[in-house]
């Protein structure tokens, strides 16, 4: 355990102002998954149509085609990982609640014990701040786990850098449909960029820092 | 710390009002909580809201084994009825909640689990104490609209809710009411705004005035005692409640 951590649970205090901050966190957090999932199911469509293109373009675009079904294929395995990463931000959401009514609860108890010579109640107040604990290390842990799932997007998001890159080489040998092919590939750069400017944001989030 | 004060005590029979707490902050509503105590065992009514658990939770402690309470009345759904469910559990898990049926799948959104709650019908019902048996009167739409009140005709006491509340200002805060008139205008608007029927203020008043009772105990202000628990029931008979200004 860290020790921070049981000071910040079982202070006077609690860890009240630092369990709002991570509300509004990862609110933020979860606007920018939502972008991220809406830009997926755009790179889905793109790389349908994109498909298709190749297919008009026959062999002078057998490369592109293979390349927009692998973008095809990237963006529904971006969307799992989105998925991953609201399921633990959901998860997140619960404990941090949990936490906030810990800290209330532990301020009245503390209060409680103050007032009262019962040592029942300091049992009980000690078995909260034990369950407090449970709760801030389960959240301390989550945390580490959507850490880990936004290093994992970050890594699904350089390959699907690389499948747009190659996709703007392979359009260059479109023949008549080059020009077609190259602005379909420069889309495809311009939105996979756009997504791992989400996810760099969201990895600098000052959640990640909490315990 | 809150105070207490036994009304009534017949042996083991007890009942304590827990009331006036200097400390407490001027921005919550001041509450009365009873104890009621038979034999080993003890109810506690409208235990309180959850802000003034430790100050109800100490001064109850000093008069009797908290860990002997094997039940809470919550009257109605407020939060300074019953918001300090959660803490009272975290003490005594095993502790049931009376409350109406009506708010039996509200309350748990103040805490406790499917066990916890007894749910009173409509009509009322027995609730056993030690070989003491309380009755849960009917009190709906005063204010809420699953809304009970409970009498012990052994001690001859109804604990009556928001009913016979008062707003007392400060220096007029006594725990008996000795002077009715100067008492009652601190009690009308709060009848006037917060009881919603006069049909069920009626119904309320023919049964009460029925009963033998002594004491007549508000959750806020101050108890009623001997004629003048009559002269409230026809106070508020003749009252008309519903009223807004606005």
């Amino acid at each position: 355990m860290n020790p921070g951590t049981a000071l910040a649970v079982s202070g006077p205090a609690g860890n009240t102002p630092q369990a709002g901050a991570d509300l509004l966190r990862i609110v933020r957090i979860n606007e920018e998954i939502k972008t991220v999932v809406r830009v997926a199911f755009k790179i889905n469509i793109m790389a349908l149509n994109a498909i298709f293109l190749a297919k008009r373009a026959g062999t002078a675009a057998l490369g592109f085609g293979v390349l927009s079904n692998e973008l095809r294929i990237f963006s529904q395995d971006l969307r799992e990982s989105m998925d991953v990463l609201t399921s633990l931000i959901h998860g997140c959401v619960n404990d941090v609640s949990l936490v906030l009514q810990d800290s209330r609860h532990t301020r009245l108890l503390r209060q409680a014990v103050a007032q009262s010579s019962d040592q029942r109640l300091n049992r009980v107040l000690m078995a909260k701040d034990a369950e407090n604990e449970r709760h801030v290390e389960h959240l301390g842990s989550l945390r580490k786990q959507l850490g880990r799932a936004l290093d994992d997007a970050a890594r699904l998001v350089e390959l699907g850098g690389v499948l747009a890159k190659s996709a703007k080489i392979e359009a260059a040998y479109g023949q008549t449909f080059a020009a077609a092919l190259t602005q379909v590939s420069a889309d495809f750069d311009g939105v996979v960029e756009e997504i791992r400017s989400s996810l760099e944001s969201l990895r600098r989030s000052t959640f990640f820092r909490g315990n | 710390m809150k105070t207490t004060k036994t009304i009534f005590q017949d042996g083991n029979h007890k009942w304590v009002a827990i009331v006036r707490d200097p400390e407490k902050q001027n921005y919550l509503i001041d509450t009365n909580e009873y104890l009621v105590t038979h034999g080993s065992q003890g109810i506690l009514l409208d235990p309180g809201g959850a802000e003034i658990f430790p100050a109800v939770f100490s001064a109850l402690a000093s008069e009797f084994d908290p860990g002997a309470l094997t039940a809470v009345f919550a009257s109605h759904q407020d939060p300074d009825i019953c918001s300090s469910l959660a803490l009272w559990l975290e003490f005594n898990p095993k502790m049931r909640c009376y409350v109406s049926w009506l708010w039996g799948s509200f309350i748990p959104h103040f805490g406790g689990t499917q066990q916890t709650f007894v749910n009173l019908p409509d009509e009322g019902a027995d609730i056993p104490l030690e070989g003491l048996t309380l009755k849960a009167v009917p009190a709906h739409y005063l204010h809420s609209s699953g809304n009970f009140h409970l009498y012990d005709s052994v001690a001859k006491v109804l604990f009556s809710g928001d009913v016979g509340a008062a707003l007392l200002p400060p220096g007029e805060d006594g725990l008996f009411v000795t002077n009715f008139d100067a008492h009652i205008r601190h009690a009308e608007g709060f009848h006037k705004r917060w009881m919603g029927s006069n049909e069920a203020k009626r119904r309320w008043c023919e049964r009460v005035a029925q009963m033998e009772i002594d004491m007549l105990c508000p959750q806020h202000g101050a108890i009623y005692q001997g004629a003048d628990v009559q002269r409230f029931i026809s106070w508020f008979d003749e009252l008309q409640v519903g009223v807004c200004g606005g």
